[in-house]
């Protein structure tokens, strides 16, 4: 339905009867630059928020894949920013760690003689990654835990007793072992980072550098512009550009891990 | 934690152990740092939470009892958790019923380019929810569904359907072949193969699952406040948000509502976390 | 691999597979999922407990055909709940609202028998879903709270229910009482299409105890001048709204683009859009004056601040001066209430600049029972109401800015003598009918253009002013880039 409204014109204020306009209003999604832009804005800031998040949980939870004291408490700890909503996580971090006047990081940092950084004004797509990379990095360590800990303890002893080092073990049985688990971390992390929203409406309000796709498509539409036409008609190219990035991409992570398994 | 796992990390009783296991501590108290300043916030009084960071504060649970009090004609937080309790239950369970068999099916009884199958189902989710929003109200309104919870049941079924075939096709396929075949040689019927052998291993993976649904589902807010805002199917996340006005943000209001609207979400994860990682223990035994 | 068992349980597993694989094309296609997945729902709880013999192909079958008959059936699947009187009201989540809706099941229920069902939203997610529902006739709420951007757009679209004849029928209701710019702003043609809840203007607000040399009507360079001059690294000299948004900074801007001289569109003899005016020497003025001052003597993250954080930031003494809404003054505490003082909407070349914005409550021309919303509406927004509110909460807590009786009260001029009176002179010197110096297309308006297309233009070329503020982009590439977005819109 999204697919045939791509090919009309149709505005709700003015109301205006819905014409058929073929492909034109998917020439203008190519032409348009803020458009372009804001694909840029996505892209950007999905791959750094999954990339960092997949490698901050991998570390994390190689660090909790181990005995010590309190490991449920600190794994408990660390997975709760993945539970807040993220208008809540947004404005927290806008309002109170972020902030200028008020936030608690500026605040450390004058404490250590530091002059107060405007994190979400001057940056403002990375203080979003930034926001993301919280949420996100406990749902990837959980994951990447679980592959862990199916880890089979009996190939590890091998390992162990032929002599190998940690790393070569880390690299050669462990990674691979790894590898579908990544695989679900990253594609996971994309389908649910590409669409974010809530983040960037409530920290920035979007931006040239934090306007993503959603926010542009929101803005289209419902967020005023009320233009379903054209905005369906970026959705779909969202969608077909997503499909065939993240096959790549997939296959090219694939191809990765299968060479160091090589 | 059963007996003898050990991670690829070695020397757990020398300094560097220590060093690490101190590390993990730091890490996950820098992790929960915003959480607990929320935490903190919630019993704080307005004035104190939107202004400078304060760690000492004279406590009050004013806003807790303020954003739990019930008021005719507002949506009221029993009504809200009530919603939120219905819409996520019942559409968690359906995710399962329909996921287990069709991820078994994908992952153990593979049929041909099943991969690129799909991989195109779940790359569907790419579009922007914002640009189906219309038609989703139009069909929901042709129902009658709007502001039930009908309809947020309905669609956090089909969010959430891609996600847990995906991650439980995973878990399937972790199941060692030999264990399908020793049961099939055995005479174990489908439905036997499936309860006695399969289930009994997956169902760690199934319970993370199933919590991430119920994560998602839960904190879910753009359908539910486009579908359904009023107190008929109203969720949890817009009750939170009711106190992000555009006439002052109430801070303080609003970490008290988010923590008492997480806590069920925490609690769900602290069990299913258990049992997920002893499932998963008890199934490395390839 | 597969043996005899395997095959014999294919069937079931595809069976599986394809409802499955069906409910995920639904979701992608958006529109079909809900009856769709409804469907693959019931199927798969019976699949569960029995083997399910259907063929998968007509399962397909008939969930399209379905769809299909739900989408030729728009429009006569109204429902139809007469037994009980009741309205469902749309309201936007802020106090003096929700105190209304406290009342309503007290005050208003018994009197009238008409039970009274709120939703409240949060302003944007209101907007949407109010917009959505009258224009699409959604048919979900008897009475919606919209602004006075929607109301006349929406009045003269044909989609709300005038009120004049319900008013003239009031015992209660004197639509005369109202405050001329504010009628004047909600009405299309003489008639009046939503009645208002509350309504602001914008002034200036500064600390008495730090500034003394402010004027009762200053201009922007003066304003300006002050700022600069009392900035510290403690407290900064001013507050204006950075945060995009057509009704965050889109709204102070466009006051201080008018009273420049600019505007965003020229308008044809027909009132519609003609050309953008963004390439103008006086926007460009105007935006290079606006983030000139922000870099000098604003508030820091300006570029993020909007109503909340600078009521925040003044209130918690981070700065000196704030040019908002006058509703602002209201919500204060007591203490700083005592060291404000208010001036006027600074101007530069035209005479007054201050905007005019009220949230008011209007019938979907589509509601079953007009009047029973029309008694609603009546009851919480006439003079009686302010006089409940009074005695209950006090004066100062009454809706400020719809009617002029508030103001003549001698009570009420005590109870809130710190700002009434400039709220009031704010409002009457709103320059509604004639806020710039050239004439602008679509209805009325000061702070936005009164056609549809200013919400898309406004949000996406405050984003790039933000960007300027914030100092990621230079002035000239936010004027280009906001040049092209007006242009889109050329008539």
């Amino acid at each position: 339905m999204s697919l045939y409204y791509s090919f009309t014109k149709w505005t709700v204020t003015p109301p205006t009867p819905r014409t058929w306009t073929g492909i034109g209003n998917y020439t203008d999604a190519f032409t348009n630059i803020f458009f372009r832009r804001a694909a840029v804005t996505s892209i950007v800031m999905t791959v750094t928020a999954v990339v960092l998040s997949v490698l901050l949980g991998t570390l994390i939870a190689l660090l909790l894949d181990r005995k010590f004291f309190g490991q449920g408490f600190v794994r408990t700890l660390i997975l709760t920013p993945f539970l807040i909503m993220p208008v809540v996580a947004g404005l927290v971090w806008k309002n109170q760690m972020f902030s200028a006047a008020f936030g608690v990081l500026n605040w450390v940092l004058n404490q250590v003689g530091i002059e107060s950084i405007e994190f979400a004004t001057k940056y403002p797509r990375w203080a979003i990654v930034g926001v993301l990379v919280w949420q996100w990095t406990p749902f990837m360590m959980l994951i990447i835990l679980a592959g862990l800990q199916g880890q089979s303890s009996s190939v590890l002893e091998a390992a162990k007793v032929d002599g190998a080092s940690p790393r070569a073990t880390f690299f050669q049985i462990t990674l691979p072992h790894l590898r579908p688990y990544i695989e679900l971390g990253v594609l996971l992390g994309s389908i649910y980072l590409i669409q974010v929203f809530d983040h960037i409406f409530v920290m920035t309000g979007g931006g040239p550098q934090s306007t993503n796709i959603p926010l542009f498509v929101y803005q289209r539409s419902i967020g005023g512009g009320w233009r379903f036409g054209s905005a369906s008609a970026f959705s779909i190219v969202v969608v077909v550009a997503t499909i065939i990035l993240a096959t790549f991409g997939l296959r090219v992570l694939s191809g990765l891990l299968e060479g160091e398994e090589a | 934690m059963s007996q003898g796992k050990t991670g690829p990390v070695v020397g757990q009783r020398t300094i560097g152990g220590y060093l690490l296991s101190l590390l993990a501590w730091v890490v996950g108290l820098l992790f929960f740092f915003p959480v607990f300043w929320m935490v903190l916030s919630g019993f704080k009084t307005e004035p104190d939470a939107n202004g400078p960071p304060k760690m000492f504060f004279e406590p009050t649970t004013e806003q807790f009892s303020e954003v739990t009090s019930a008021t005719s004609g507002l949506l009221s937080a029993g009504q809200a958790f009530a919603n939120s309790f219905w819409a996520v239950s019942v559409s968690t369970i359906a995710v399962m019923i329909l996921a287990i068999p069709a991820a078994y099916s994908l992952s153990i009884k593979p049929i041909g380019k099943w991969k690129d199958v799909l991989f195109f189902f779940i790359s569907t989710k790419f579009l922007p929810i914002v640009a189906a929003i219309l038609p989703l109200w139009i069909i929901a309104k042709e129902l009658g569904w709007l502001n039930t919870r009908i309809v947020l049941m309905v669609l956090y079924t089909a969010m959430n359907l891609p996600l847990a075939i995906w991650m439980l096709r995973s878990f399937f396929a972790e199941v060692p072949k030999e264990l399908i075949e020793a049961a099939q040689i055995d005479g174990a019927k489908l439905w036997g193969q499936i309860t006695s052998v399969i289930l009994p291993i997956v169902a760690p993976g199934i319970a993370a699952t199933a919590l991430l649904c119920v994560i998602f589902a839960w904190n879910e807010f753009f359908l539910a406040v486009q579908l359904s805002p009023s107190s008929g199917g109203a969720t949890v996340p817009i009750w939170v948000t009711g106190n992000v006005t555009s006439r002052g943000n109430f801070l303080a209001k609003l970490s008290a509502a988010s923590t008492l609207a997480t806590l069920p979400v925490i609690i769900a994860g602290w069990l299913a976390q258990k049992r997920m990682i002893r499932g998963l223990a008890m199934g490395a035994i390839k | 691999m597969n043996n005899v068992k395997s095959t014999r349980s294919k069937p079931w597993l595809i069976l599986m597979s394809v409802l499955a694989a069906f409910a995920l094309i639904a979701t992608a296609c958006g529109s079909d999922a809900a009856d769709v997945v409804g469907d693959a729902v019931d199927e798969a709880s019976d699949a569960a407990d029995e083997v399910v013999d259907e063929v998968t192909g007509d399962d397909d079958g008939d969930a399209m055909e379905e769809e299909g008959d739900a989408m030729e059936d728009d429009g006569d699947a109204m429902e139809d709940d007469g037994e009980t009187k009741t309205i469902r009201v749309a309201a936007v989540n802020n106090g003096n609202v929700e105190r209304m809706a406290e009342l309503a099941p007290e005050y208003f229920t018994p009197d009238s028998g008409i039970e009274v069902e709120f939703t409240f939203l949060e302003e944007a997610a209101l907007r949407e879903i109010t917009t959505r529902d009258v224009a699409a006739e959604g048919d979900q709420f008897d009475v919606v709270m919209i602004g006075m951007y929607e109301t006349p757009q929406f009045g003269a679209n044909g989609w709300l229910t005038g009120l004049n004849d319900f008013a003239a029928a009031s015992d209660t209701y004197d639509i005369d009482d109202l405050i001329p710019a504010v009628r004047g702003g909600l009405s299309v043609d003489g008639e009046l299409y939503s009645s208002p809840f509350y309504a602001e203007s914008s002034f200036v607000m500064y600390r008495s105890d730090i500034i003394d040399n402010m004027p009762d009507a200053p201009t922007w360079e003066e304003v300006a001048a002050i700022a600069r001059e009392v900035d510290t690294d403690e407290m900064a000299g001013i507050c204006l709204r950075g945060k995009p948004g057509w009704g965050d900074l889109g709204a102070a801007f466009t006051t201080v683009l008018n009273t420049f001289g600019g505007t965003w569109w020229s308008a044809n003899d027909d009132g519609s859009i003609g050309t953008s005016q963004v390439d103008q020497p006086e926007f460009a003025e105007a935006l290079n004056f606006y983030v000139d001052l922000l870099n000098d003597a604003g508030e820091d993250d300006a570029a993020n601040s909007s109503f909340n954080e600078c009521k925040t930031l003044y209130e918690e003494g981070k700065v000196a001066m704030w040019y908002d809404a006058t509703v602002a003054a209201s919500l204060f505490p007591e203490d700083v209430v005592a060291n404000t003082a208010f001036a006027l909407a600074p101007t530069n070349v035209t005479e007054a600049s201050g905007w005019l914005w009220a949230w008011t409550l209007a019938i979907p021309a589509t509601a079953a029972d007009p009047q029973a919303g029309f008694d609603f509406i009546d009851w919480a927004t006439n003079a009686e109401y302010h006089e409940l509110i009074a005695e209950l909460d006090g004066w100062r807590a009454v809706p400020p800015g719809t009617r002029q009786s508030l103001y003549e009260r001698p009570e009420y001029q005590e109870a809130a003598s710190a700002f009434a009176q400039r709220t009031l002179d704010a409002m009457l010197a709103a320059p509604i009918d004639n806020p710039g110096t050239t004439p602008r297309p679509g209805l009325p308006g000061v702070q936005y253009v009164g056609v549809p297309e200013f919400q898309d233009t406004g949000a996406r070329c405050t984003e790039e002013f933000s960007a300027a503020i914030a100092g990621t982009q230079s002035v000239e590439d936010a004027l280009a880039n906001c040049h092209a977005i007006a242009s889109e819109y050329n008539g």
